[in-house]
């Protein structure tokens, strides 16, 4: 079976080992892996840096609050179809009159129903074959979307509305299906029950070291040690919304534009705050505990 | 041994049946499954569906493959250590390997034993290039005296074989380990093997540089199993800030689907057709999904205020995450003529003002209900059948546990009133419930 070894991460992407294994093990018994976990922990990456390191070709479904199915497939295009249908009358009573000139059409055909057949990611990742399709963030779908979609997924063959078109992948070219979610709903059992799951623990400081290093290989090593220990120190505050990765990495982009003294003591005063902590009732607690400062003294 | 997994799982509270068997042969045939690390993992992205499920897991593991039963409160640690299994696993140590060192060292090398995966001895092997056969004979397990050059390659050699086996046999061989490790004497090659933990297990494979140090698997388990954030929360407990996802997941269940009429243009468009380009409208109905929700908090007395913040989150996260329309009314005890909208209980609003509200809003009432019996005089209860006949979905949530109830006599007078549950994701649940089931009866 073709592009089921195991990826462990890019130049540019850590992999954490048991999300590799687990992605693995979806692969190869061709079920969607559902990777849930802290905003912020790289879940929407893997997809896109697996696609980009392999070259394989990427789909992405975003799921909002109006999210459909009918978007994921595919969906007939009735008001083209209609302009269609009225051009071809149109033209038939100017040929009628005797006028050349005609209205075009745009090489579709009122006859082909498949020509008014607007394919969803779903549709497209099906027809490529290993292709990766990633459907970001369902638990923002309505909640019927998510048995919906299963039902799409789980028959490797897609029937296009009104043109009936059958649109089949063979199992070893299906595409590696990625699921995320950010737990803001709970998912149905039964839909769970269909993907292989993983949950993403938060790197340990060690693995956020490596990561960093990825995203910055010639950071100078105190300001790092000093950015992420003060990290993992606002993360076991207990924050309403503690930072995540993404922040980090945000804020260490925004650090790089200083000269590293000029640096170290921005860490020091904690400024760009703005990147890490995104709630008043957060940042309070973190001039409070780690700056020393109190706020209303200050 | 494996077909009774599901169950065994479902007596840890986890969801299994079948299907999880159907696709463990599935992944045992992919040839994902070769050690029992492998097992753990495979498993576990088959039968969690949630961080809380992985600590029930990880327990339901040890407990079934291992033998290892961990108690609450207990330290994987400290099960492994009191374990027969761990016991059995020392014998077949060479001494050499126990002189100084500590139990907690073993317990580590225990563990990756436990939790080594093939892609462990992969990584392993494809690291030293050692994929060389030398000499056949010497793989034989008969020589267990051969070098790590052998024994590695005697490693890879058994992952081949145990590709090929079929469930059933290597059920049978579980079968064996469990039984060898009740009557004592383990020993002979079997699946989780040599010294009941893994076929690559008996020091040679650790002394050969396959350890991963703490990492994968075993580092997982034992975070797991000490971490309440991986054990789902107790949805009969009173409302923590613990359980407030739980109970907003049962909150979410009181959103109302409305359905408006709008224009249906597909089908107005097909029809017309039919009717050679004459377009009649065809309408459809559009459903969304609505919620209100009026809160009413008793935030007078002493016994109420360790809940009010915790009530307080719980529905402003309602608010940011699914519902948009939320109104909260305070009172204390109960109610005389109308509610404060404010928490200082300043700014009063009278029953006929709060009842010009629409009627659909569901309405959560979160008070103790216990009171000197005078405080709860008759024109007071006239007051909430006021608000009961206007508002039809009304429910009462009570933090006290149920069986204070019926102890105090104006509880019970406000229990024949409204429907009374316990302040608990559950009691939340079945409040949410018994709403949606007055608001199809009312249909």
């Amino acid at each position: 079976m073709a592009l089921t070894t195991m990826w462990t991460g890019s130049e540019s992407y850590l992999c954490d080992r048991e999300l590799a294994q687990a992605f693995h093990m979806a692969r190869v018994i061709g079920m969607p892996l559902l990777i849930e976990g802290e905003p912020g922990t790289g879940k929407t990456e893997l997809p896109i840096q697996f696609a980009k390191d392999l070259g394989l070709e990427l789909f992405v479904y975003p799921v909002g609050s109006k999210s459909s199915v009918e978007q994921f497939v595919a969906k007939f295009d009735h008001v083209k179809y209609l302009r269609d249908s009225q051009v071809e009358i149109l033209n038939a009573q100017r040929a009628e009159k005797g006028l050349e000139s005609k209205l075009s059409t745009g090489g579709r055909e009122t006859e082909n129903l498949q020509d008014y057949v607007l394919k969803g990611p779903a549709t497209k990742a099906f027809s490529t074959p290993n292709s990766v399709l990633l459907i970001d963030e369902i638990d923002k779908a309505p909640r019927e979307f998510p048995n919906d979609l299963l039902f799409a997924l789980s028959h490797r063959k897609l029937v296009m509305p009104e043109s009936g078109e059958v649109v089949e992948v063979a199992e070893e070219n299906m595409p590696a299906i990625i699921i995320t979610s950010n737990r803001e709903q709970e998912l149905p059992t039964a839909f769970k029950g269909r993907c292989v799951y993983h949950y993403i623990s938060f790197p340990p400081e060690e693995t956020m070291r490596e990561i960093v290093a990825k995203h910055y290989p010639k950071m100078d090593e105190e300001l790092q040690d000093n950015c992420i220990s003060l990290f993992y120190q606002m993360r076991s505050l207990g924050l309403e919304r503690a930072p995540a990765t993404r922040e980090l990495l945000s804020w260490i982009k925004y650090l790089h534009s200083f000269e590293k003294a000029e640096a170290l003591t921005k860490v020091k005063r904690a400024s760009g705050m703005g990147v890490l902590i995104k709630n008043n009732d957060d940042l309070q607690k973190v001039k409070t505990r780690i700056l020393g400062k109190n706020p209303k003294f200050n | 041994m494996f077909d009774k997994l599901p169950a065994i799982f479902r007596s840890f509270d986890l969801n299994s049946d079948v299907r999880t068997l159907l696709r463990l042969r599935q992944a045992m045939e992919k040839g994902l499954v070769k050690t029992l690390g492998d097992l753990f993992y495979v498993l576990k992205g088959l039968v969690t569906t949630a961080p809380t499920d992985i600590g029930p897991f990880s327990k339901a593991f040890y407990a079934h493959f291992l033998a290892i039963d961990i108690q609450a409160g207990e330290t994987l640690e400290e099960a492994i250590i009191r374990s027969e299994t761990f016991d059995e696993w020392k014998k077949k140590l060479s001494t050499d390997d126990l002189v100084d060192v500590e139990d907690i060292d073993l317990v580590n090398q225990f563990l990756d034993e436990v939790h080594l995966t093939s892609y462990d001895i992969k990584n392993f092997l494809s690291g030293k290039d050692i994929l060389d056969k030398d000499d056949p004979s010497l793989t034989d397990k008969e020589n267990p005296d051969a070098g790590a050059e052998v024994d590695r390659q005697n490693i890879l050699d058994r992952m081949a074989d145990y590709r090929d086996i079929p469930l059933e046999e290597l059920l049978e061989r579980m079968r064996e380990v469990a039984k060898q490790q009740k009557s004592k004497h383990s020993g002979g090659d079997h699946w989780i093997g040599t010294g009941g933990v893994s076929p690559y297990g008996h020091g040679g494979a650790a002394a050969g540089g396959i350890r991963v140090g703490g990492s994968g698997g075993g580092k997982m388990a034992r975070a797991a199993i000490n971490n309440r954030n991986f054990y789902p929360a107790d949805a009969k407990a009173p409302l923590k800030d613990d359980n407030i996802d739980a109970a907003l997941a049962a909150l979410k269940g009181i959103e109302e689907g409305t359905s408006d009429i709008i224009l249906d243009i597909p089908i107005t468009i097909k029809e017309g057709l039919k009717q050679g380009g004459i377009f009649l409208p065809y309408e459809k109905e559009k459903r969304q999904q609505r919620i209100q929700v009026i809160l009413m908090i008793d935030n007078g007395g002493w016994s109420m205020s360790p809940y009010i913040r915790t009530v307080q989150k719980l529905f402003s996260k309602m608010k940011t995450r699914f519902a948009h329309d939320l109104k909260t009314y305070y009172f204390h005890n109960t109610i005389y003529g109308g509610l404060y909208s404010d928490a200082a209980r300043t700014q009063f609003d009278k029953i006929e003002k709060i009842n010009l509200q629409d009627k659909n809003y569901s309405v959560f009432v979160i008070g103790d209900a216990d009171m000197a019996p005078y405080e709860l005089h008759r024109s007071s209860v006239r007051d909430w059948q006021k608000l009961k006949k206007h508002f039809k979905r009304m429910a009462w949530l009570n933090p006290m546990d149920e069986r204070e109830w019926y102890h105090s006599m104006t509880c019970s007078a406000i229990m024949q009133m409204f429907p009374m549950f316990e302040l608990s994701p559950e009691g939340i649940e079945e409040a949410v419930i018994e709403m949606n089931r007055k608001r199809t009866s009312s249909k």
